[in-house]
């Protein structure tokens, strides 16, 4: 009886890691491939450096649009017309990030994790180039939400 | 018996209303207009690094060897945004901002996306050296 309880829970952790587990090209491999934003846009990246609360996963919306998901070690980009955006995670509540974008400008958003009530929540951060830059290349890219 | 559920219920409540209280604090704003006059002010450099704690308890920081540049004035001041470091104000919800200039003072922040003013408790006093940009 014991064994097959162990067996169960070990069945349950891989499945459990396995859901959590991010694919896709890690940035260092992907960002050869990326494209130049068109000359009239901006770029924002959203990325989580983090497995904490893994399994956790909100939508991510812009603008109200649903743009991707918030994955751990995960990234996506988006390009957009300069202008003010919202960056919004729902969970048991909303949280939300707002930003300009100029044109030409890259910027970073970074999703952390705090800790709710019953479930955690994720949270849109505006972060200087530098640190962005360094936190995503740890991320595997996930794509954009259609 | 009956008491100790009761209890225990009031026990539950509390806790579901404490966890709403995620939700509920937000930083104060003030819709403002920016106006943009023919008189720029001209660009400081921050002397020194300035830290301050915003109204709701977060630290922030504003670097010493940063630019500002004149965006516009607010009723509350001028307005002043660096491209040299990212500048945020935080509640439950976080917002880009601008620093609002009065007297030499950092007395607040213009927020460009919401188009409104959110004071600074205690005034921070900064120290610019004028450059031409």
């Amino acid at each position: 009886m014991k064994s097959i309880l162990k067996l169960f829970l070990f069945v349950m952790v891989v499945f459990m890691l396995g859901g959590c587990a991010t694919t896709g090209p890690k940035f260092t491999e992907f960002a050869p491939s990326i494209s130049n934003m068109a000359p009239d846009t901006g770029r924002i990246y959203i990325y989580r450096p983090s497995s904490l609360g893994a399994a956790v996963r909100p939508d991510v919306k812009l603008n109200g649009e649903v743009i991707g998901e918030a994955i751990s070690y995960g990234f996506f980009y988006v390009d957009r017309t300069p202008g003010n955006y919202e960056i919004m995670t729902s969970t048991e509540v909303s949280r939300k990030l707002s930003m300009t974008l100029d044109k030409g400008q890259t910027r970073y958003v970074r999703l952390n994790i705090s800790i709710g009530f019953f479930v955690g929540h994720v949270y849109p951060e505006l972060v200087e180039d530098e640190e962005g830059k360094k936190e995503i290349e740890d991320c595997r890219y996930i794509g954009q939400k259609k | 018996m009956k008491k100790a559920v009761y209890f225990l219920i009031i026990c539950f409540l509390g806790i579901l209303l404490n966890a709403c209280a995620f939700d509920l604090f937000h930083i104060e704003q003030i819709p403002t207009q920016i106006k943009s006059t023919n008189l720029s002010k001209p660009s400081f450099e921050l002397e020194k690094e300035v830290n301050f704690v915003l109204d709701k308890g977060f630290t922030r920081k504003l670097k010493q060897g940063t630019k500002w540049n004149y965006v516009g004035t607010v009723s509350y001041g001028d307005v002043f945004r660096s491209k040299d470091q990212i500048l945020t104000v935080e509640a439950s919800n976080i917002h880009e901002a601008y620093i609002v200039v009065s007297g030499g003072k950092l007395v607040g922040f213009y927020l460009p996306v919401e188009r409104s003013y959110s004071p600074l408790g205690d005034s921070q006093i900064l120290y610019m050296k004028e450059i031409n940009q």
